[in-house]
């Protein structure tokens, strides 16, 4: 476990490097470091001022973004495999996928006309997710006595419609507006700023803090609801808490960097097969990971085929699944 | 003053009745072992006492104090739970199986306290314990495992402990292991025993007084050896027994037509 959290906050801070130095304005790593060092008052920068706006104005917003959704999604998706005690839950099981999609698309086509991608973008894909949450817990019946496979059923519902109500929307629209909605539902960091970070930041800390310390009661939620209950957890409770705490973090990183699949579900099974099944080990480690990996995933996706860019989707599931095969491979080897 | 008071109590699923008007008193420091066939609701009473569910009539209380109104917190020390069916969740310790009885005590978000660990560490020694604490609950044998689930529930530190079926699956040897573990924590501990179970004999030679449960009400309630020679308990199950006293101790016999 300490060998496992030391290599990944290693890795955490190698990324945090990568996203600084790489990109298609070669700037040495010595120099960029030394940059970082300088702010902290230890030595002096000698970037020019064009390659300190590189780094200061696109490259960190956009790592400290990449970062923060790493860590979200990550968590949460831990956090919903702990709480339905179900390995394919994901943060976008109770419809906060379909209903920024539908918000998104919303802005796009109704509020842009399907000419651009308007501000009002983010507010309406993050009012949708939360819309789409509270509507599946509260069909679902609050989570409260419900079984929860109740509450899976009404987001696939939920999401069901609401993926409908937004394929009807695009259909009436424009091919331009098609292609906007796209390649947000593909999600990107591309247009990272401070701004957006500073819009993101106190969601995602309280929640990545919030499902951080529900490790505990995850732990116990393992023997299943009733003996939870009968060993003096309430149940009810900590499902609202931390359902609610992943949905709102989740949802305030999908208003900001569209719909980035795969980190939600692949990071915490990663972290699951080298640290074990207790959630006080795979939550902390899950935020170190999925930030590290998210950074280098849109390291990846903004590099290889540059001028242009991946989705960073399509990064995580194709650097992803390779991980998770290669890492489950090894496990098995060492247990036989 | 009895410690588990059942008061008039009736549980309905829907519109189906479970139990019905049971009234039952189990003394502090005795065991009281509810029989009865298959779909008596035994398995409802049970839960109903470890507070997992609601009566639609009636109460449930613990040394005078309603389950009903209590936190899960508060339950949880109170009473303690085995259950029919345990969930042994893979990848899990032993030791770390057994520290969850000690949840209601260090709470969610605080690490266990020195007592929390050394209740663990003697309960994993008194059910000699302590050579698995570091296996994987998953691969631990039937008896082993039920072991570990009373350990678990005596983590709790309690002074009521309601058992459903705890032998079931489990070869002769396992099964009066666990009654005689369960028999010292009653006569050395003061714990207060509610148990269900199926084997007639067993249950007439561990409990102080038996419960006979059929379609949702209490059809005989007495010591031992007179409900298991009761000719109630024969029209319960539809069928003839005979009572052999064995060296003083009573065995049921099932007789086939």
């Amino acid at each position: 476990m300490a060998l496992v959290a030391i290599v990944t906050l290693a890795l955490l801070a190698v990324a945090v490097v990568c996203g600084l130095v790489i990109g298609p304005t070669p700037i040495g790593t010595a120099r960029v470091l030394g940059d970082v060092f300088s702010h902290v008052g230890l030595g002096h920068s000698t970037l020019t001022s064009t390659q300190s706006a590189i780094i200061w104005t696109i490259r960190a917003p956009r790592m400290v973004l990449g970062l923060l959704a790493g860590a979200m999604l990550a968590v949460a998706g831990a956090t919903y495999q702990g709480v339905f005690r179900n390995p394919l839950a994901d943060p976008y099981l109770l419809g906060v996928a379909a209903g920024a999609g539908l918000g998104a698309t919303i802005a796009i086509v109704d509020l842009g006309g399907g000419l651009n991608t308007p501000s009002w973008t983010p507010p309406l894909a993050f009012v949708g997710a939360m819309v789409a949450v509270v509507v599946t817990w509260v069909i679902g019946g609050r989570g409260l006595r419900s079984s929860t496979s109740t509450l899976i059923l009404a987001g696939v519902a939920v999401a069901a419609l609401l993926t409908s109500s937004q394929t009807f929307l695009l259909q009436q629209s424009s091919p331009n507006s098609i292609a906007l909605v796209y390649i947000w539902l593909l999600g990107s960091l591309a247009s990272a700023s401070w701004s957006s970070v500073e819009l993101v930041l106190p969601y995602v800390l309280v929640c990545v803090v919030v499902c951080v310390a529900a490790g505990q009661a995850l732990d116990v939620m393992s023997v299943g609801e009733d003996e939870s209950r009968s060993l003096g957890l309430p149940v009810g409770k900590v499902r609202l808490i931390v359902i609610a705490a992943s949905s709102l973090g989740t949802a305030a990183i999908v208003s900001a960097v569209g719909l980035i699949g795969f980190v939600g579900i692949i990071v915490p099974h990663i972290v699951r097969l080298l640290v074990g099944t207790s959630y006080r080990r795979i939550l902390p480690i899950s935020v170190a990971f999925g930030a590290a990996f998210l950074i280098f995933a849109d390291t990846i996706a903004r590099t290889v085929m540059a001028p242009s860019e991946l989705p960073i989707g399509v990064v995580t599931a194709i650097v992803g699944a390779p991980v998770f095969v290669f890492i489950l491979s090894l496990r098995r080897q060492m247990a036989s | 003053m009895s410690t588990v008071e059942l008061h008039d109590l009736s549980v309905e699923a829907g519109s189906t009745t479970l139990i019905s008007d049971v009234s039952l008193n189990v003394e502090a420091g005795t065991w009281c072992t509810v029989i009865g066939p298959n779909g008596a609701g035994k398995t409802t009473l049970v839960e109903t006492v470890a507070g997992l569910r609601r009566p639609s009539k009636g109460s449930v209380s613990i040394s005078g104090a309603p389950v009903g109104s209590m936190s899960e917190r508060e339950r949880a020390k109170r009473v303690a739970l085995v259950p029919q069916h345990p969930t042994v969740p893979a990848g899990m310790s032993v030791r770390d199986y057994v520290a969850l009885g000690r949840t209601a005590y260090h709470g969610l978000l605080r690490a266990p306290s020195a007592l929390d660990r050394k209740t663990v560490d003697t309960v994993l020694a008194r059910l000699t314990l302590d050579e698995f604490s570091h296996r994987d609950v998953f691969t631990l044998s039937g008896g082993e495992r039920q072991r570990m689930v009373l350990a678990r529930a005596l983590a709790q530190s309690t002074m009521v402990m309601v058992l459903d079926e705890p032998i079931t699956g489990l070869d002769l040897r396992h099964q009066i292991t666990i009654l005689e573990l369960l028999q010292k924590e009653v006569r050395e501990g003061g714990l207060t025993v509610l148990a269900t179970l199926h084997d007639l004999t067993l249950a007439g030679q561990f409990a102080d007084r038996l419960v006979l449960l059929d379609h949702g009400a209490v059809v005989l309630d007495g010591p031992s050896g007179e409900v298991v020679r009761s000719e109630e308990l024969q029209a319960c199950y539809g069928m003839r027994l005979r009572v052999v006293d064995v060296d003083g101790a009573d065995v049921v016999i099932p007789i086939r037509h």
